[in-house]
């Protein structure tokens, strides 16, 4: 549905966007994840014309934004960032006004009270938008594009300044959306994307780091390389001898769970198994080993793993995690 | 474009600043009225509106200056691009919300010739003349406002830059006749606003006039719409 090819973009000097390439295929629930400055924004802006990429393709439907803007813009809604909202009108103004100037053919009364009804914004219809709250003007923001119903969405952080429960709702909504609609939402809340995308496509100075399911993210980057371990004796003897083992890079102390007996987390470069090294050193030391797991890393852990600065995403490392179209994008990593 | 036109109408009516424009613009049409035509007993309307050009010059870039600067600041220029119209709707929509103030304004200024008319009989083409040259100036300094507006994301800048560019352009005549170079008069007398305008009150209608001034508008509105689309790119 969407496709988007090397996509750059720059400003000045300063690249916002590095050869960013990926695709949306219909009728899925894209996250687009990263850090505040990663390109998001940027990405979403091109993607529906607001922007214009200094380099690359976007296609939507078959239509490139270039070359057909006003038909791409037929089938896109957005919601930027801030909300385009005009605080001079009231919601329903607003949303007659926005119906006509995106030409929809669908019958307009019954159209906009159907989307009034989605998004429960029914009870300040009448109200001037400059006296709503924020959760209110974001779902106003929401309504506005969805009028029209256009086969695809792009919200730009759909649920910011909504309160728990609002956002439990609006989330719903969106996963609802997703069984007729393409939609692309950015985020920088995990637990959101987790809940809400079927892929999660991360993003870190304007370099894709990592695309996949939620699920596999967090697997492939855990996997045996991290553990947990309970092991009797004096910690600081414990945590000498676990250094000599080869490949840990990084040792952390628990403190005590049983008498005698602290449980420790052990991280080894990444790729390699750490377990038979480190059951060698225990036999060796004399330290009796109770446990043993290996720890996932949760979702945050990925994140933050995959947009910190040392971070170069290799294929070599992560095999499953970067995808082969974006293989040149690792050289951009470098530099990032 | 119909969309826009409509919604920046109704917001020009939603705020005061239509009716204060049109408040100002219409007490000071009547004052000088008041005294041309009722004082002075001169049926010489070329008079009135000749004054005019002067204040609605001066007035008229408040009616521009937040076409495109406020949609740029507060974000609502990303419904407008993103929506399928193209650049040059935006812009013509703005720019003939503006000018159907400016219009309504100046209709309300025939309603004494109206009066006047029910119990006399005054030169209808003169008044005509004099009403259609204002529309023409205005609809220039209207579509150059739109611009200044575009260039910028502060109203008061787009206020100030288009007041002087109106001031300049009143002004361009006594530069003229200050320098005794005759390729510089040449060129004032190409831009001057006051030249086109002036043998509309002498009850003239310049075809090349009404040219010029269709002319700066097409110009400048293309220059606007152009101007969106470079900031797509920057």
């Amino acid at each position: 549905m969407i496709e988007v090819k090397n996509l750059t973009k720059r400003y000045g000097s300063n690249v916002a966007l590095d050869h960013v390439s990926f695709s949306v295929e219909e009728g899925t629930i894209l996250g687009f994840l990263g850090p505040n400055g990663a390109g998001k924004s940027t990405t979403m802006n091109i993607i529906t014309g607001y922007l214009s990429a200094s380099e690359g393709e976007v296609t939507v439907a078959g239509h490139s934004i270039l070359d057909e803007p006003a038909e791409v813009k037929k089938l896109i809604g957005y919601l930027p960032e801030m909300p385009p909202l005009y605080m001079d009108m009231t919601v329903k103004e607003y949303l007659d006004f926005m119906y006509d100037l995106k030409k929809v053919k669908i019958p307009k009364e019954k159209h906009i009270k159907e989307i009034c009804n989605l998004v429960k914004i029914n009870d300040v219809y009448k109200r001037l938008i400059a006296n709503l709250s924020k959760g209110y003007k974001q779902r106003v923001g929401i309504a506005q594009a969805l009028l029209g119903n256009p086969p695809v969405l792009i919200l730009d952080e759909p649920t910011v300044g909504l309160d728990p429960k609002q956002i439990i709702e609006i989330r719903n909504l969106i996963k609802n959306l997703g069984r007729n609609h393409t939609v692309v939402l950015s985020s920088h809340i995990l637990p959101e994307v987790q809940a809400v995308c079927e892929r999660i496509l991360v993003i870190n100075k304007g370099v894709i780091v990592a695309d996949g399911t939620p699920d596999k993210l967090s697997h492939d980057l855990s996997s045996d390389h991290r553990l947990i371990a309970r092991i009797e004796g004096p910690e600081h003897e414990v945590l000498q001898n676990l250094r000599s083992v080869k490949n840990v890079i990084e040792l952390q102390s628990f403190g005590e769970k049983e008498p005698g007996v602290c449980e420790y987390s052990i991280e080894g470069a990444p790729g390699k198994d750490l377990r038979r090294d480190l059951f060698a050193c225990c036999t060796r030391c004399g330290m009796p080993l109770l446990a043993l797991k290996s720890s996932d890393l949760s979702l945050e852990d990925v994140f933050l793993r995959l947009t910190s600065d040392s971070y170069i995403p290799k294929s070599i490392q992560h095999p499953a995690v970067i995808p082969s179209e974006s293989s040149e994008v690792k050289e951009g990593g470098d530099e990032a | 474009m119909t969309a826009i036109w409509r919604r920046e109408l109704r917001s020009y009516y939603y705020s005061p600043i239509a009716y204060v424009f049109m408040g100002v613009v219409l007490f000071l049409f009547g004052v000088y009225d008041f005294q041309v035509v009722m004082t002075g007993s001169s049926y010489y309307i070329g008079q009135v509106y000749g004054i005019m050009f002067t204040w609605c010059m001066l007035f008229l870039p408040a009616l521009t200056m937040k076409t495109l600067s406020e949609d740029r600041k507060n974000k609502t220029d990303q419904a407008l691009i993103t929506a399928p119209v193209s650049v040059t709707a935006i812009v013509w929509g703005k720019f003939l919300s503006a000018f159907t103030v400016y219009l309504i304004t100046l209709a309300i200024t025939l309603i004494p010739a109206f009066i006047i008319g029910a119990f006399s009989d005054p030169t209808w083409s003169h008044i005509f003349g004099n009403f259609v040259a204002s529309l023409l100036y205005g609809a220039a300094i209207i579509a150059i406002g739109v611009f200044i507006s575009s260039l910028t994301e502060s109203q008061i800048v787009a206020l100030v830059g288009t007041v002087g560019v109106s001031i300049l352009l009143m002004l361009i005549d006594s530069f003229g006749s200050m320098l005794d170079n005759t390729f510089f008069q040449t060129v004032v007398s190409w831009i001057s606003f006051q030249a086109r305008y002036t043998p509309f009150t002498n009850g003239i209608f310049n075809i090349s006039s009404v040219v010029f001034f269709v002319s700066v508008v097409a110009v400048f509105n293309f220059l606007t719409a152009r101007r969106l689309e470079s900031r797509r790119w920057s």
